[in-house]
């Protein structure tokens, strides 16, 4: 469904994104995990067109993404649900995922009562204003918002960043049920054992290499893995 | 009395400020650059309405309409073909650029209409009504003025809130990159953001001339600036704060030149700016909101 081939991205002279090949198929759930600063919030950013890569292609549904602007990319199914939320504070919950059907407004009355049916939660806020929300309301917004476009593929940047643990269970379930229902799912995390639970297959980034890729399973049996980022 | 008509002055002055503040703001608050060559396009406005009573006869809602076209066309292109190629230049260099659009205008507009005042006839007429018993009496394009600043509010109070463009205009002045990730085109919701803004002045520029009625070149710029003034005074990127920056400075204005000096009457307003801002430096309804990382 996605396949990242041999990009390289720069933030001005530094290389943070090296020679990087990743692919997402139909129906998994494909988590990038890695110490901070090590690229996985710069690949998602490349991919939905926010950042530029230098070399190499991108493709999604079989059609070359990397030279598209990012709304664009959003309008071909692939929601990308930022690091830090970025939901619209001084708007009300219900405008914000308004913005998430932008690109599809005959649809969004529709796609309003199934983010609702997902999170209850933000039905009974929608008139609040989004900056007033508790952190775990803000990312339920936030994903809802990405939801409301009703991506193919949806990537989720550090989604359990900041929440109470219970939350962030809450978080993870939210994600499995989504991939249940069809959504592909990319997912950046640094919570990287809750990440590889949910996962297919993990890609491992060490300065901005992929040094490890496979199965979850694998990867989380692996000594190598164990230690340096699953505490042990 | 007199207070009370000099009062009316301020407010139907302080209306045609708050019309253009709104332009200056709303771009401040979308593309995050102060347009200086704003006021300019009152100025040609102005100039569009004139020839469409004076040499073509036109009805004076059609020349109207008519200013509103040409300034939206111009407006629009201005921004793709001065400011656009800048999205991501330093933000001096756009501020720069402006200024060089500004000049253009005024000169392109002495190439093309003398710098020889005209003189406007009031779209309205210069019918005056008495009130309180013709104890004073008010013009009828002041109320008009007031009356089209109301109506102005109202609408943008309703496209910013309800519709589709609006939202997304909110959106894009909020967080850029996040209004890319849910499909909008932010060229796009700026365009539309300099459209409305430079058909707000061809409105100001015709009801300017219909209440100070020489037109030259330069006619734009005076306003232009103090209207900048009233939107940084209301707290720029507000829109409510435009409109009530706009018609406190022009009530600060008209009772300057009434009650303290003729001459001092601009020093005033700037002055009274600086103690708003020095008090409140985001302006009277600005919020401070922090950069984010």
């Amino acid at each position: 469904m996605l396949e990242v081939k041999g990009i390289n991205v720069y933030y001005d002279a530094i290389h943070v994104i090296r020679d990087m090949s990743i692919e997402v198929q139909n129906g998994e759930i494909v988590t990038l995990i890695g110490a901070n600063g090590a690229g996985k919030s710069t690949t998602l950013k490349t991919v939905s067109g926010l950042l530029r890569s230098r070399t190499g292609e991108i493709t999604f549904m079989n059609e070359r993404i990397d030279n598209m602007p990012p709304h664009k990319i959003q309008r071909k199914g692939l929601a990308h649900v930022p690091e830090g939320r970025r939901i619209f504070m001084q708007m009300t919950v219900k405008e914000n995922l308004e913005m998430g059907a932008y690109s599809r407004p005959g649809e969004a009355d529709e796609a309003l009562d199934t983010v609702y049916a997902r999170f209850p939660r933000l039905k009974e806020r929608r008139k609040q204003i989004a900056g007033t929300l508790s952190g775990g309301e803000q990312q339920m917004l936030a994903m809802g918002r990405g939801l409301m476009s009703r991506p193919k593929l949806m990537m989720l940047d550090e989604p359990s960043m900041g929440l109470a643990p219970v939350l962030v269970e809450q978080i993870f379930e939210i994600i499995t049920g989504l991939r249940d229902e069809g959504v592909t799912i990319l997912l950046v995390e640094q919570n990287a054992s809750m990440a590889l639970q949910i996962a297919n297959r993990a890609y491992v980034l060490e300065t901005g290499v992929v040094a490890f890729s496979g199965p979850s399973g694998e990867l989380s049996q692996s000594d190598e893995i164990r230690k340096a980022y699953l505490g042990g | 009395m007199a207070f009370l008509s000099h009062l009316i002055s301020g407010i139907s002055l302080g209306s045609v400020y708050a019309i253009i503040a709104l332009g200056y703001t709303m771009v401040y608050g979308i593309a995050k650059m102060l347009n200086f060559a704003h006021g300019d396009v009152i100025m040609v406005g102005g100039y569009v309405s004139f020839f469409a009573a004076s040499a073509w006869g036109l009805h004076p809602v059609l020349g109207l309409l008519l200013a509103i076209t040409v300034c939206t066309v111009l407006g629009v292109a201005i921004e793709r073909f001065a400011y656009k190629p800048l999205r991501q230049a330093a933000s001096l260099a756009v501020l720069i650029t402006a200024i060089g659009v500004s000049y253009f205008l005024q000169n392109a507009a002495q190439i093309l209409w003398s710098s020889n005042p005209k003189v406007f006839s009031s779209i309205v007429g210069n019918t005056n009504f008495p009130m309180l018993d013709g104890r004073i009496t008010v013009s009828l394009i002041a109320l008009a003025t007031v009356g089209a600043c109301i109506v102005i509010m109202i609408l943008l109070t309703w496209f910013t809130g309800k519709t589709r463009m609006g939202k997304a205009m909110r959106a894009c002045s909020e967080d850029k990159a996040a209004a890319q990730l849910m499909g909008i085109s932010v060229d796009f919701v700026i365009s539309v953001t300099f459209a409305v803004g430079s058909a707000l002045a061809a409105v100001a520029g015709v009801l300017l001339c219909s209440m100070y009625p020489t037109l030259t070149p330069t006619t734009g710029a005076m306003p232009g600036i103090k209207a900048f003034t009233a939107a940084v005074f209301g707290g720029i990127g507000s829109i409510p704060g435009a409109m009530l920056g706009g018609i406190l400075l022009g009530i600060i204005e008209i009772m300057g030149k009434a009650y303290i000096s003729t001459q001092l009457s601009d020093a005033i307003v700037f002055a009274v700016l600086i103690i708003v801002l020095l008090l409140k430096p985001f302006g009277l309804l600005g919020r401070h909101v922090t950069e984010k990382v």
